[in-house]
């Protein structure tokens, strides 16, 4: 899995991507007890942070595949 | 309605919309330029940095324009947007829109905007000053 990090998001982790290595499919949930476990920094960005998977936001209930791209989209300001 | 979007790091130059506009079917072009301001938040800036998830904004972009359109019948749309550091002055985004009538056209570009900016994984990701620029001060 691909986890792709943008804007105050980066600047909190610290870099641009992660890859997770043979990771089994999870819930939104579980990806995020994973993340923040990782980057205790992001804890507080949580709650605004949308997450995107292979290019569209998901679903509450969606389940993320070990292949997929995921994106941490903090709120836009393009314009 | 024909679409075309544009992410591009250099400046954005006002297209000629001649070769977009259906000869006959337009009664109206309406043209947006968003420019940066010299102040952010109360504070004199010379530039924004943009950065963009740049498949997913032109993702997104487009399935906005299409939504829009199913409601808003107009005939082309254009989007370009700037990434990267943007000095106050310049265009940002630049939107061209042709429709029949200019009703439609100018709720078009208001309702993509206001959809830019909640939708689109695109941003300011900082505020630049002449410093940050290695322009000096008189």
């Amino acid at each position: 899995m691909r986890i792709l990090f943008f804007s105050q998001v980066r600047d909190a982790v610290g870099c641009a991507e992660v890859e997770w290595a043979g990771c089994e499919p999870m819930t939104i949930e579980t990806f995020w007890e994973r993340l923040l476990q990782q980057f205790p920094t992001l804890t507080p960005q949580r709650s605004a942070v949308r997450i995107a998977r292979n290019g569209a936001f998901t679903q509450n209930n969606e389940i993320l595949e070990p292949g997929d791209e995921i994106a941490l989209i903090p709120p836009v300001s393009g314009g | 309605m024909r679409i075309t979007l544009e992410l591009t790091a250099h400046a954005i130059a006002r297209p000629d919309p001649a070769g977009s506009l259906a000869k006959g079917q337009i009664g109206a072009w309406v043209e947006f330029a968003g420019v940066v301001r010299g102040l952010e938040n109360g504070t004199p800036i010379a530039a924004l940095e943009y950065e963009a998830y740049d498949t997913m904004a032109l993702r997104v972009m487009r399935e906005i324009l299409e939504g829009l359109a199913t409601r808003l019948a107009c005939e082309s749309a254009w989007v370009i947007h700037r990434i990267g550091v943007v000095p106050v002055g310049e265009t940002a985004i630049w939107i061209g829109v042709g429709a029949a009538h200019r009703e439609t056209a100018l709720a078009l570009v208001a309702e993509f905007m206001n959809r830019l900016k909640q939708d689109v994984p695109i941003w300011k990701h900082r505020a630049l000053t002449d410093a940050d620029l290695g322009v000096s001060s008189p």
